[in-house]
């Protein structure tokens, strides 16, 4: 693939296969990659646009989609509706997030964060932060 | 929220493992790490997976072990900058130093230079892109470890190596100039190629100091610490600063005024579009204060007094050489000291000549004026002719004024911006020239331009033209300082006019009179007002006087008419109006005789005014009347035949009253002056004038006089002229003295002594009106209060002041404070 032209849509890949094809503006909300696809920094997942993450798995990295798509969605809008985040996945969703740098979220995780560290059940919070 | 009551009901699930990692230690990650880095620098990055190295950093962050990561980065990098990186510059530098030692010409340097330029604008361009690209992957490490042990980030670290390792390091092994020196070095080398007029490379130069912006003299990055501040800009300043001041003195030498302006305006600009284009905006206020500085500050005076300078440009009318003077002067000076200096002096120089001329002019004709006076009445026409002298010099004299003032304008419209501190200073001038010492005249010759176009000057002209005389006139006006020197001119000027009916149009004098009270306040027209109040009221006694002779129903074919103006002593300057030599003459107005029929006219004219008015004293002024009188010759032959001639006579009032003495005489009888002059009581001087104005000039010879002679003695004898011939049915006899005409030198002492009286009584009314409301003041402020009172009317001196003070106190208005530090006063009621 071109570094001069971008493909509308790039692939994320789970630890365990699952290819989530999405498309490039919504992925890279995340910082991370958006540096793996920057076409100015000459790696691999920039010529190729194919990003493999190996520890993430299939059931987050769709959830990690289908937030990064909700929150292209909902960029400038104010009051938006919750995103219905299961709570057995919130732990593993919120330390993807933390590796993939979701600007977005990173207020929250650190502020979830804190509440964790105090033993006190975060779930509320993570319920109600959208 | 409701859901926090089911929160029991879900279990979360403790994250796996396998999410941090299991690559083992930093022992085998970092190893790979560096691999990879290194193919980063060597532009290999396409075959290197980002989340690999991401996820690498990233565990290796997790396992607390950023520390050992990022002084790995440190050392690797440190490494790569001195092997690669260095050696690479060095190399440049070295060919360069070959070539030195061999002697290069400008043309050899410059490409070395510029070679140099592009070898460090690319390393540093390649550095600088890869490690945005490690910095990526290590964005983990930037966010995490970082943040939390507040050390730069891999970036910044990654550029203060760069600087550390190259720049700061020397360009040859062993010596003790740096890359970094080198550099600027180049770039002021190839800056001074472009000051003298040849192409450079603008974009490569702006690359390195492009670098040079993004590069810190500490790792703390603040702004001011920028290399670029702090490495490079002095030097090019300083550098410029060598250049501009040989610069200035060069052209100084080599080119006018007009010339070096046009040149220092090119350079601010040429400095300010390199800034733009090859330097930094940074150093455009900089650079431009340092060319302002050698160029405009530390020459500008000499440029304004140079023989092409200021002094020339306002000569020639030069307004673009004169304008770029003044813009470049208020970009170092907004108060444009040196200009106002030099525009000054002009103005005052030029003044000063027109004055010379104006008072050579009177002197020349001065010196036959004063042979004239000591030869008394004998010359007395070329004494007024030289009057007439003065006054043409007193017309060139404002002309002159106004001209020099209407150029002045120009040049500070067209050139100067219309600027007000310039103004002021131009006003000044004008004030000083006009009331300097060395020439007393100002407010005479003003008051004679006016009255002369009172007179003549406005004689068809359009009322807008006459609306731009009389603007003329109070510009000039405003330039005087002893503005109660001018009032006592104008009121005497305006007395003639108004007695004697020289105006043009009465219209126009009050025009005047209502632009200086505009101008100089209420107090300074009253009189002037006055005058025009009583003429009015002159006129109504003079038909009340007709009716009022009417109905005494004296009907008498010799009657004689009355025309009257009644003056208010104190307002008219009648003493002025030539009463002064009677004053010396007979100590007091002396009475004229009048004959019979003229007494009667002014018996009834007191009786009637009398009843208008009870308890005025009237006064009359029989030198400044004028009559007409219906003469009939005796036949003489002519070509028509033999017939009696009739003329009209137009005379003053003496020579009436002599003339009327004749009428009763046989015709061959003769009078004596003396005779004359106990019957008619006239004043001798003025009665020498009018016999003169009767019997020697030549149209007017009405009387004969035995022997005939130009003078008029005591021991003449006078006899009427039979054979008057006169082409015209109506004569009018010369009235000596009419005009208004610059003063004599007796004159003008008189003026000025009567003057410094009635300023001695303002001043003395000032001092009281301040201590009456003060009780008490200091002498200081006393001074102080009746100059700044004074301000409006004229600029009394302090010695004068002193005097008024000294006089009030022995006349007990005042008294002194003892027992006080300074001098002071107190009032005493």
């Amino acid at each position: 693939m071109s570094e001069e032209k971008q493909t509308e849509y790039v692939t994320l890949v789970s630890c365990d296969g699952f290819e989530f094809k999405i498309k490039r503006s919504a992925a890279i909300l995340a910082g991370a990659i958006k540096n793996m696809l920057d076409p100015n920094s000459r790696f691999q997942e920039g010529l190729t646009g194919r990003c493999e993450f190996e520890n993430i798995n299939g059931l987050v990295l769709d959830k990690v989609c289908e937030y990064l798509y909700y929150n292209e969605k909902h960029k400038d809008a104010k009051d938006m509706p919750d995103l219905d985040i299961p709570p057995e996945l919130c732990l593993e969703l919120l330390m993807a997030a933390d590796y993939l740098n979701e600007r977005e979220r990173e207020k929250e995780t650190n502020s979830m964060r804190r509440r964790y560290d105090k033993g006190r059940d975060f779930l509320a919070t993570f319920w109600r932060f959208r | 929220m409701s859901l926090t009551s089911n929160r029991t009901k879900h279990r979360v699930k403790p994250p796996r493992k396998g999410l941090q990692g299991d690559a083992g230690g930093f022992e085998q990650m970092w190893p790979e790490l560096r691999d990879a880095f290194g193919e980063v620098h060597k532009k290999c990055a396409s075959k290197l997976s980002y989340e690999q190295l991401y996820r690498k950093g990233y565990t290796l962050v997790l396992k607390k072990m950023g520390i050992q990561l990022y002084d790995g980065i440190k050392e690797s990098e440190s490494v790569w900058l001195k092997a690669e990186v260095l050696g690479e510059i060095r190399a440049v530098l070295a060919a360069g130093q070959f070539q030195t030692s061999s002697g290069r010409s400008e043309n050899e340097q410059r490409i070395y230079g510029e070679e140099f330029l592009r070898i460090m604008k690319n390393t540093y361009n390649d550095y600088m892109t890869s490690m945005s690209m490690i910095a990526d992957v290590l964005m983990y490490l930037d966010r995490v470890f970082c943040k939390d042990h507040r050390c730069p980030t891999v970036f910044s670290m990654a550029m203060g190596l760069f600087r550390k390792i190259v720049l700061e390091e020397s360009a040859y092994p062993n010596d003790p100039v740096n890359v970094l020196r080198h550099l600027t070095d180049i770039i002021l080398f190839q800056i001074q190629l472009e000051r003298s007029g040849e192409i450079i490379d603008k974009s490569l130069i702006r690359q390195c100091v492009y670098m040079l912006e993004g590069l810190y003299v500490t790792d703390q990055e603040r702004e001011e610490d920028r290399l670029y501040v702090n490495a490079f800009e002095p030097h090019f300043l300083d550098t410029s600063r060598e250049f501009y001041k040989s610069e200035a003195e060069r052209m100084l030498f080599e080119s006018d005024a007009g010339a070096y302006c046009r040149i220092v305006r090119k350079r601010i600009n040429e400095e300010q579009d390199r800034c733009r284009s090859t330097l930094s905006d940074l150093t455009t206020e900089k650079i431009v204060r340092v060319v302002e500085n050698e160029l405009i500050k530390n020459q500008i005076g000499n440029i304004i007094a140079s023989p092409s300078g200021v002094r020339h440009m306002i000569d020639n009318d030069l307004f673009d050489e004169l304008e770029l003077i003044y813009e470049l002067e208020s970009r170092i000076d907004k108060r444009k000291g040196e200009l106002k200096k030099a525009l000054q002096k002009k103005i005052v120089e030029a003044g000063m000549e027109v004055n010379n001329a104006a008072i050579a002019a009177s002197q020349a004709s001065a010196a036959p004026a004063q042979a004239g006076e000591g030869g008394e009445s004998s010359s007395r026409a070329p004494a007024e002719k030289s009057g007439s002298n003065q006054t043409v010099a007193a017309l060139t004299w404002v002309d002159d004024v106004l001209k020099l003032k209407d150029k002045y304008d120009l040049i500070w419209q067209r050139s100067f911006d219309q600027d007000q501190d310039l103004q002021t200073a131009l006003t000044r001038s004008f004030s000083d020239f006009i009331n300097s010492a060395t020439f007393p005249r100002g407010s005479e010759y003003i008051s004679l331009f006016i009255d002369e176009n009172m007179k003549k000057g406005i004689k068809g002209k359009s009322e807008a033209e006459i609306d731009q005389l009389l603007d003329k006139a109070i510009t000039l006006l405003r330039y005087v300082l002893d503005k109660d020197m001018f009032e006592r001119y104008y009121k005497k000027h305006l007395c003639r006019r108004l007695l004697m009916n020289k105006s043009v149009s009465n219209d126009v004098e009050k025009q005047m009179i209502s632009r200086m009270k505009i101008e100089l306040g209420n107090s300074f027209t009253v009189k002037l007002e006055a005058m025009f109040k009583d003429m009015t009221i002159s006129e109504e006694l003079t038909s009340g006087y007709k009716n009022f002779i009417h109905n005494m129903g004296a009907t008498d074919p010799t009657r004689v008419d009355l025309s009257i103006s009644v003056l208010t002593s104190m307002t008219w300057p009648l003493e002025s109006m030539g009463g002064a030599i009677e004053n010396s003459d007979s100590g007091g107005r002396s009475k004229c005789k009048f004959p019979p029929t003229i007494e009667r006219v002014r018996q009834n004219f007191e009786r009637f005014y009398s009843e208008k008015h009870s308890g005025r004293q009237l006064t009359w002024l029989s030198n400044m009347g004028t009559a007409d009188i219906k003469a009939i010759f005796p036949k003489v032959q002519t070509k028509e035949g033999y017939k009696e001639r009739k003329h009209e006579l137009n005379v003053s009032t003496y020579a009436m009253v002599v003339l009327l003495l004749f009428n009763d005489l046989p015709a061959d009888q003769r009078l004596s002056f003396e005779t004359i002059h106990a019957e008619t009581n006239i004043p001798k001087a003025d009665l020498v004038r009018t016999l003169q104005s009767l019997a020697v000039s030549p149209k007017t010879r009405i009387l004969v006089k035995e022997p005939m002679s130009r003078d008029v003695k005591p021991t003449d004898h006078f006899c009427f002229n039979e054979g008057f011939k006169s082409p015209f049915v109506k004569v009018k006899v010369g009235v000596v003295m009419a005009g208004n005409k610059v003063e004599n030198e007796r004159e003008r002492r008189e003026t000025e002594q009567k003057n410094e009286a009635s300023r001695g009584f303002v001043i003395e009314a000032a001092i009281v009106r301040i201590m009456k409301q003060r009780k008490e003041l200091s002498h200081q402020q006393l001074i102080a209060e009746v100059l700044s009172q004074m301000a409006a009317q004229f600029k009394p001196e302090v010695a004068m002041i002193k005097k008024r003070v000294e006089s009030l106190i022995e006349r007990e208005y005042l008294e002194r404070l003892d027992g006080q530090d300074l001098p002071a006063y107190r009032y005493l009621a």
